[in-house]
């Protein structure tokens, strides 16, 4: 530990010249490579986060996949074809599992930054001279990656089964299913506002996981995602339309079952959009009160 | 919670000047924080502080736990809002100038924020990327910090499988990346043996001197305020208590120092008075205190003075567990300001037992 500082002086008026290289997206783009790292240096978590979806998807279709077909033999109740459906439960489910599967993401999401406020990590972040939104977004930009990459997994799966006989039409083919990850990781990343400000005001991981935990399965389970709206129980029908996760999922699904239902789309943006910004904004606010 | 800061008399303070220091770098007036305690109760942490640190100078903060050294670090690294007072770094106010400040400022904090998921070397190179220096220029300054601290050689390990020591010189050198002009290190030593915190403060001493840098640390141990530090402020729940050169305070105290600590038994209390008011009696003895174990007693003339002391002591049947001669280290210093010691918890090297005396 005692070699030469001197070299050092040399190198100290051109560092602190340069200091302005650089800039917001440089910032957001340092934080969404660490976090990434992060992620593919943990395996176990790689694993589970691309590979406990699929495991979803073949359990929930084997499960629910006979009472569907059973319930739907004459077409949808309230439909308006009386002949069977030319696809399968898989295909209902799929944009389901995909909404599942960021709904997850998202509820994880405050861990990491659980940690690096234990560890004394966010403290280099914040007494670096960067903005701190840059902190939030290179964060959610990971998350965002992160979940469309796990949808992306989801739905090649999906088409591999497809030449297994098992009947998905993918009705929007490539370009729909790139739009599906997007709206996922949207979808995701808006819903990641809720861990992460739980996990701000907590700054603990059993209440952030309580917390998510206890939303994500009512979520889920009071919506569209696992079987559509007409097969719903009364009540839970008209929870489901107040339900973001509905829209999401009807946009999806519409998506990989009959075309492009722009009202579908437009709604599914509309609430991603509104529970984005609430949520967000409640942990934005959180991270701003960061030490205070 | 805004309370009207008003200078409070009191008597520890006339070490502390409230002079106004154009040319100081770092400048703290009447610094109040109080944390909230979401729902409990209210925590005055810091109280009225306030000094000044000049540049180049190496400035230390020494106090024992939860004498609010952190928070004052943390609150002048913009890391957190005072609650009244006024903080100046370089002549920029901490709460309107945070961005400009951090830029010249370097922090290494007392839990160890190293990524252990990263290698050493990407945790550099990460710090050094967000202070927006080029590309080029952290390769090279993150080669230079792991040769100096010794850290090459692990360099593409991940830094969760570094030792205790090896993580706190990565976290230094985390701070140091950017060339910062003041530094600010929250115990930099704790928890490293003491091969490692002689080459630290080797380091230390050599940035100070070759680079020039300013350096603000905190301390709780006596030995490395009184190894590195100009200067020293000792701060014991909120307050400073006492500012000075090292030599400064310790000539405060006077020459010698005898400490007898008296057997703990139920009648404890009552011969520790006794045995102050012995001392007091014996002549040459300019003052006497008590602390937690027992009595010192202040003398021009340690060795004499300590046999009529034992002499009086023992006659007087009170119970002495143990004496002590010792000129004034900073332990003393702080015993003296604050009644009491700085580490109990710790077998303290302050006693050189009796008849071990070195003089
Ligand atoms: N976030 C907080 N909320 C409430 N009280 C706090 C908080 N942080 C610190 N304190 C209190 O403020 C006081 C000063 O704490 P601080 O961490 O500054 O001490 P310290 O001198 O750094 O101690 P140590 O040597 O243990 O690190 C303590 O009484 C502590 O309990
Ligand atoms: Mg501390």
């Amino acid at each position: 530990m005692v070699t030469d500082v001197g070299h050092a002086q040399r190198v100290i008026t051109r560092t602190r010249d340069s200091e302005t290289s650089g800039g917001v997206l440089t910032e957001i783009g340092l934080v969404t490579w660490r976090s990434l790292v992060k992620l593919t240096r943990t395996p176990v978590l790689l694993f589970f986060s691309l590979f406990m979806p699929l495991i979803w998807l073949v359990m929930f279709s084997q499960t629910f996949g006979t009472v569907f077909s059973s319930a739907t033999s004459g077409g949808l109740p309230g439909g308006g074809s009386p002949t069977p459906l030319p696809y399968d439960y898989v295909a209902v489910l799929l944009p389901g599992i995909t909404v599942m599967t960021a709904i997850q993401s998202a509820s994880q999401s405050g861990f990491a930054m659980v940690s690096d406020l234990e560890s004394g990590f966010m403290d280099k972040f914040f007494v670096a001279p960067i903005r701190r939104s840059s902190v939030l977004a290179g964060k959610l930009l990971a998350d965002g990656l992160r979940m469309a990459a796990q949808a992306g997994i989801i739905l090649g799966i999906a088409a591999l089964l497809t030449l297994a006989g098992w009947r998905i039409p993918f009705a929007t083919g490539v370009f729909g299913a790139v739009l599906i990850m997007f709206l996922a990781a949207a979808f995701g990343v808006a819903f990641s506002g809720l861990s992460n400000t739980v996990a701000l005001r907590t700054k603990n991981t059993e209440s952030t996981m309580m917390v998510s935990f206890s939303l994500t399965f009512p979520l889920l389970f009071l919506s569209t995602a696992m079987l559509p709206k007409a097969l719903l129980p009364s009540w839970v029908q008209s929870f489901s339309t107040v339900n973001p996760v509905s829209y999401m999922a009807d946009a999806a699904r519409a998506l990989i079952l009959t075309g492009y239902d722009w009202t579908a789309l437009g709604n599914a943006i509309i609430a991603i959009a509104a529970f984005g910004i609430i949520l967000n904004g409640l942990a934005v606010m959180a991270f701003r009160a960061q030490g205070k | 919670m805004s309370e009207a800061v008003t200078p409070r008399p009191d008597s520890k303070k006339k070490a502390v000047p409230a002079r106004s220091s154009k040319g100081s770098l770092i400048d703290v007036r009447h610094l109040v924080k109080v944390y909230a305690g979401g729902g409990q109760e209210e925590v005055k942490a810091v109280n009225d502080v306030s000094f000044s640190v000049s540049e180049g100078e190496f400035f230390g903060f020494l106090g024992p736990n939860g004498a609010g050294k952190t928070t004052v670090i943390r609150i002048i690294t913009t890391l957190l809002p005072k609650t009244s007072g006024s903080i100046r770094v370089a002549g920029m106010d901490v709460e309107r100038d945070g961005a400009q400040i951090r830029r010249i400022i370097g922090y290494t904090g007392q839990s160890i924020g190293v990524d252990g998921e990263l290698t050493g070397r990407e945790n550099l190179w990460l710090i050094g990327r967000l202070y927006h220096m080029p590309k080029s220029l952290v390769k090279e300054r993150v080669e230079e910090l792991l040769e100096v601290l010794q850290l090459k050689d692990a360099a593409d390990r991940r830094a969760y499988t570094y030792s205790g020591g090896m993580r706190r010189r990565l976290d230094l050198g985390a701070g140091l990346v950017h060339h910062p002009r003041i530094l600010f290190l929250d115990e930099p030593t704790t928890g490293l043996d003491p091969q490692t915190r002689n080459a630290v403060w080797e380091y230390l001493r050599r940035l100070h001197r070759e680079e020039k840098m300013t350096i603000f640390l905190t301390t709780q141990y006596m030995e490395e305020a009184d190894q590195l530090c100009q200067r020293i402020a000792i701060i014991d729940q909120g307050k400073i208590v006492a500012e000075g050169s090292p030599t400064e305070l310790k000539a405060a105290i006077g020459a010698d120092i005898i400490t007898v600590r008296i057997t703990r038994d139920e009648a404890f209390e009552k011969s520790r008075d006794r045995a102050l008011e012995i001392a007091r009696m014996v002549p040459g003895v300019s003052r006497a205190t008590i602390f937690d174990e027992g009595v010192s007693a202040h003398t021009a003339d340690g060795g004499a003075t300590l046999l009529e002391v034992l002499r009086r002591l023992d006659t007087e049947k009170v119970p002495v567990h143990q004496v002590a001669l010792a000129h004034p280290t900073l332990d003393e210093v702080f015993l003296q300001h604050t009644g009491r010691q700085m580490r109990v918890e710790e077998v303290k090297p302050m006693s050189r037992g009796f008849g071990r005396r070195r003089r």
